[in-house]
């Protein structure tokens, strides 16, 4: 049997879809353009199998009844846009801090603040990498293209499991409200590929949550099965209860940075499009872009072939943790380096910090308008 | 067939979004590429709206489709045609409800302009407005020669209620044939 299946639709739907598929069953949410869909699709999905999909009062309680379920044990769901992950990132913090997996996705609307509604934007990506107070890292993700509005779904809440984080999935309303034909996995092979959270199986009196490798993430049994911890967002012990203990607390966020950077093999994922023939001749252009603005990018890769122009494109999926080698590895061999983002110079920056290099060109555009192809061959054109 | 790039304007509530989802899911379901993408104001209901239309036979990338490059704009509200107008190449088709928007004389010499009263027709010919989306369908499917008019109408028939099925191939036919009509008033 085909492990695909070619469906009609568009990215917030199938978001949704590949949360209810991946085995979601809560989502608390409130509605915000351009993310709405995504909440009005799991009103219908989640009850049909089982769950629940609730609209809260507002996006901190929104959050908050997601982490909740998350404690309880279950695949759980938050979406928003950029206003709300502000409104929700108190609660984020509390997330990371006791450990508790969920997937928030974030469709990018035009920032600060309200900013543009109906407008593209990805202005949120610093955002993403520290949407709370504190030292934890950000597992991010960004989908390029209608397929993986389901596929990248589908990887937060296996990352999410993994990590027991929660784990970010970055549309932007482009993605989001673009509607067309999307090659993806069938449920059957998503399934089959679902890695679940750990339990401990031992007596209850040796359960201790939070006692683990020093890069391991804390193993949070499911409620009601017999075993009991605490949740606090304070520094905690190995039962999750407040301590101000030096090495306990020093132990427990040193674990926090290491379960995500000592494992960024597990989370790398990039596409590299059009690269394999660069050499590190003079002339070459290498472009990184993510999101909606990678289309661009690569039909303008098209147009600068067609004119001569050996361009590429290097596309994480997933922003944070960036993917330091891969990125090194592109940016030491090519010499022009132009980023194509829709907000100024927020990845731009991890470029430089990654390559050391200070001569890496930008496209950038925060009117909540599309970039082009043609603007993107202008500006090759123009700087290099 | 090469790339076919549509734009239909109006404001929000209009339907005109669905059009753009009939189009997409006709030229898939012929094995082709087709991509539909929106954009609206904060303002959704009222605000302007446009719809770009993408057909193809190769993968398409950027979900919009690149002003200068459009071959074929419908359009129902003023403001709309204001806005969206310019992406129209030279030369091309401009499709309006006369009652609704006013093209100027400037716009008469640089694009082929069409009037055509879509919602009159909806609204009296077929007797219900909300049949619109389906005449300014078949207006453009008949002007542009884009896909297949089997294919289109079954895709049409397959996103509407079972109980305007006859409602809605009326609309086709009256947007056939107002659009034949006015293109050999122009011939």
């Amino acid at each position: 049997m085909a492990d695909t299946r070619e469906v009609i639709s568009s990215g917030n739907h199938l978001a949704a879809l590949a949360a209810a598929d991946a085995g979601c069953r809560f989502m608390g949410g409130y509605p915000i353009t351009p993310s709405s869909e995504v909440i009005e699709q799991m009103s219908d999905l989640l009850p049909a199998r089982g769950g629940a999909c609730i609209q809260m009062e507002d996006e901190i309680a929104a959050v908050a009844a997601t982490i909740g379920a998350g404690m309880a044990g279950h695949r759980t769901l938050t979406a928003t846009s950029g206003p709300g992950i502000s409104l929700k990132a108190e609660n984020l913090g509390l997330a990371q801090m006791c450990e508790v997996p969920l997937v928030v996705i974030n469709v990018m609307r035009g920032g600060p603040s309200t900013g543009l509604p109906t407008r593209v934007s990805q202005g949120d990506v610093r955002q993403a990498k520290n949407p709370s107070h504190g030292d934890y890292r950000s597992i991010t993700l960004c989908a390029g293209n209608l397929a993986e509005c389901y596929t990248e779904t589908v990887r937060a809440f296996n990352l999410a499991d993994r990590f027991m984080q929660p784990v970010f999935v970055l549309l932007d309303e482009t993605i989001g409200h673009m509607h067309g034909k999307a090659v993806i996995p069938t449920e059957e092979a998503v399934k089959a590929g679902i890695v679940g959270r750990k339990q401990f199986t031992g007596a209850p009196s040796d359960y201790h949550p939070y006692e683990c490798e020093p890069d391991q993430p804390a193993v949070l049994n499911k409620m009601f099965t017999g075993y009991r911890y605490h949740f606090t967002g304070l520094h905690h012990d190995r039962n999750g209860f407040p301590t101000e203990e030096i090495e306990t607390c020093r132990k427990l966020i040193q674990r926090l940075e290491d379960k995500v950077m000592l494992h960024t093999d597990e989370l790398e994922l990039n596409e590299e499009f059009m690269l394999d023939d660069m050499t590190g001749e003079e002339g070459e252009v290498l472009i990184i872009a993510y999101g909606s603005v990678s289309l661009a990018a690569k039909e303008s890769i098209r147009h600068l072939r067609a004119a001569g122009i050996k361009a590429g494109l290097f596309r994480p999926l997933t922003l944070w943790p960036s993917p330091e080698k891969s990125i090194r590895k592109y940016t030491d061999m090519i010499k022009n380096v132009l980023c194509v983002e829709l907000n100024i110079r927020q990845y731009t920056e991890e470029v430089e910090r990654v390559s050391s290099r200070l001569d890496i060109q930008g496209l950038y555009k925060v009117n909540g308008r599309p970039i082009s192809p043609h603007e993107i061959v202008s500006k090759v054109k123009e700087v290099f | 067939m090469s790339k076919t790039l549509m734009r239909f304007t109006g404001v929000g509530g209009q339907g005109v979004l669905l059009a753009g989802e009939i189009f997409a899911a006709a030229k898939i379901a012929s094995g082709g590429e087709g991509l539909k993408t929106a954009t609206y104001t904060s303002q959704v209901r009222g605000g302007p709206t446009v719809v770009d239309i993408q057909l193809d036979d190769q993968e398409i990338y950027y979900p919009y489709a690149n002003d200068g490059e459009i071959g074929f704009m419908l359009s129902v509200a003023n403001v709309s045609y204001n806005s969206f107008k310019g992406g129209v190449q030279p030369g091309g088709t401009i499709v309006v409800d006369p009652n609704l928007v006013h093209p100027t004389d400037e716009d008469r010499k640089k694009w082929i302009i069409h009037e055509i009263p879509i919602i009159t027709i909806a609204k009296e010919e077929v007797g219900n407005v909300i049949t619109q989306s389906v005449v300014a369908l078949a207006i453009a499917n008949t002007m542009m020669n884009a896909i297949d008019k089997k294919v289109l109408v079954d895709t049409m028939l397959s996103k509407v209620p079972a109980k305007v099925h006859a409602a809605n191939l009326k609309a086709y036919d009256l947007g056939e044939k107002y659009a034949k009509e006015s293109i050999a008033k122009l011939v």
